[in-house]
């Protein structure tokens, strides 16, 4: 009984391991893709390097201005703070403002070269180089069981960037 | 310098802004971004300061444009009042008229506020607004063979516009967009050297001067793979590239191949990526967006469905004269690729004429020059005087962006 069970066990150990794996559903692999392209689009990786910097504090009383002074450069910065106002937008925002104002066919959504008719190729996730495998927890491509180990050890389910 | 009445152009792109009079023989290259570095705090390098930074690592970046439309007005109008200051153009906008380029389908709100910065912001005496594909057109169809139709391929930092033009005035509803263009190159390879070889992501300077050395277009790609997968000498395609420490070494460079074994010794210390296949698969994305799951056409395809999408009777004209400009056209085999995969997709009885010119990125600059010296230009431009009666609806009427 205990024998049988051990050898049910030792032959289904890759069966049981596929079963056991974590397959991702459709729509974290559709979020993951978005984030990847996202990251493609990105200004900088790292974070601004001055941004711990205590940088001197302009509101801070100075004593020795005249009296006439503080008037004149409020004035000056809630200019500044209207045009901000104004034409602070974000990108986003931006193409809403377009789809909203309705405007006649050519824009910048119609401009929008369609998909191409040709079949996208596929390459190694890993190393770059043509590829015929498609890894079943997360849809990443891999060419050879190196880079798929090194895609399992790495980014499979991992993905942090 | 500033005479009477001087006339400036300024190609204003999101990577570089091409400025100079209209009586210059070269615009001047100014980075449009502010920078800021690890190792000079509390300075900030506004346009191409960066240049006397000694400690270019992890150059970070703050750019104007975002997906190629201007929208961070604190940082363009810091880059501008640099640009038209004493440092680079000292301008007396009172005295000055200015031709300002803007990218296709410029949204209406970034079109109002260009018109007020400047108006009322700088005083300019005069502007005119137009694309910078419309400028080159302009110059194509001024310069021998004088065609009359112009196919203007802009491929630049933040995307790929592919726009038909019939004597000069664009075909706005054939006009394509390809959301690729060289940033996006840039943080590719960023990301692909990051996870085989080496953490780059925070080195987008260093990065995009090693796209900028070796990356090249590939006119045969499957045979090429095969060819980096070899070993040793018979693998014609790697190279060695030696990054910038910004100590003794303060641009990378390809490692040459014969003196390898001379410097051995001393190569210990230098840090090195490895460019295989990494050199013209990067590249390859602006022929083949789905190569990373970006659902689009590659140029050439976009080319033909463009030309698709106008009258019958233009076609052969447009096919006959595909201009490139923009920066991604620099890459070695661009041309020569461009050329052959249209000439594969082309109805046969066409003609397929591809032009590189010599200096792609100032290529609309020159055409802005010669378009200064039309002589329609004068009626072509708003004054101070007409915006302050009209408003913005002049500039609406007037200007063909």
């Amino acid at each position: 009984m205990v024998m049988a069970e051990a050898k049910t066990k030792q032959g289904s150990s890759r069966l049981k391991d596929a079963n056991s794996r974590k397959i991702l559903d459709q729509y974290s692999r559709a979020k993951r893709l978005r984030k990847q392209l996202e990251a493609l689009e990105q200004d900088n990786f790292q974070e601004d390097p001055h941004i711990h910097l205590n940088t001197p504090n302009k509101k801070l009383p100075q004593f020795d201005a005249d009296e006439g002074a503080p008037t004149k450069k409020k004035r000056k910065t809630t200019r500044g703070d209207h045009f901000k106002q104004r034409f602070r937008k974000t990108f986003a925002s931006l193409v809403e403002e377009e789809q909203m104002s309705l405007k006649e066919p050519p824009n910048y959504m119609t401009a929008c070269i369609p998909q191409s008719k040709f079949p996208a190729r596929k390459f190694c996730s890993v190393c770059g180089n043509p590829s015929n495998y498609t890894c079943v927890t997360c849809g990443s491509r891999y060419c050879c069981v190196r880079c798929l180990g090194t895609h399992q050890d790495t980014r499979c389910l991992k993905w942090t960037a | 310098m500033s005479s009477a009445s001087s006339l400036v152009v300024l190609d204003n792109g999101a990577y570089t802004a091409k400025i100079g009079f209209s009586s210059d023989e070269e615009p001047k290259l100014i980075q449009n971004c502010i920078a800021k570095a690890k190792s000079e705090r509390r300075k900030q390098f506004i346009g191409n300061q960066y240049e006397d930074c000694r400690d270019l690592s992890g150059l970070y970046y703050l750019l104007p444009f975002q997906k190629g439309y201007l929208v961070n007005w604190d940082v363009q109008r810091q880059v501008w009042e640099h640009i038209f200051g004493k440092e680079v153009m000292n301008l007396e906008p009172p005295e000055t008229s200015i031709i300002i380029t803007e990218p296709y389908f410029n949204f209406g709100s970034i079109q109002d506020a260009m018109n007020e910065v400047f108006f009322e912001e700088y005083q300019f005496q005069a502007i005119h607004r137009t694309n910078a594909g419309t400028l080159s057109a302009f110059r194509c169809k001024k310069e021998p063979p004088k065609e009359l139709c112009c196919m203007v391929v802009d491929s630049g930092y933040s995307f790929t516009h592919i726009a038909p033009y019939y004597d000069g005035k664009k075909v706005g509803n054939a006009i394509r967009r390809i959301n690729v263009g060289g940033k996006l190159l840039t943080n590719h390879l960023k990301e692909i050297l990051s996870y085989r070889q080496l953490h780059v992501m925070d080195e987008t300077y260093v990065i995009n001067q090693v796209k900028e050395d070796v990356c090249y277009v590939s006119s045969q790609f499957m045979p090429d793979m095969e060819i980096t997968k070899l070993k040793g000498a018979e693998n014609t395609i790697v190279r060695d590239y030696v990054l910038p420490d910004f100590q003794q070494i303060r641009r990378g460079y390809v490692k040459d191949e014969s003196s390898a074994s001379s410097a051995n010794e001393q190569c210990v210390s230098l840090q090195i990526i490895r460019m295989n296949n990494e050199r013209f698969s990067v590249p390859e994305l602006l022929f083949n967006p789905s190569d990373v799951s970006i659902q689009e056409m590659g140029i050439p395809e976009a080319i033909v469905h463009c030309i698709g999408l106008v009258e019958e009777e233009m076609r052969p004209h447009l096919y006959k004269n595909i201009l490139l400009t923009g920066g991604n056209s620099l890459f070695p085999g661009f041309k020569e690729r461009v050329e052959r995969d249209v000439r594969a997709m082309a109805p046969l009885n066409y003609d397929v004429r591809v032009t590189l010119p010599e200096k792609p990125i100032t290529y609309s600059w020159q055409g802005g020059k010669l378009f200064s010296a039309a002589e329609n230009f004068k009626e072509l431009c708003v004054t101070k005087k007409e915006y302050e009666e009209y408003g913005q609806s002049i500039c609406l009427e007037k200007f063909d962006v």
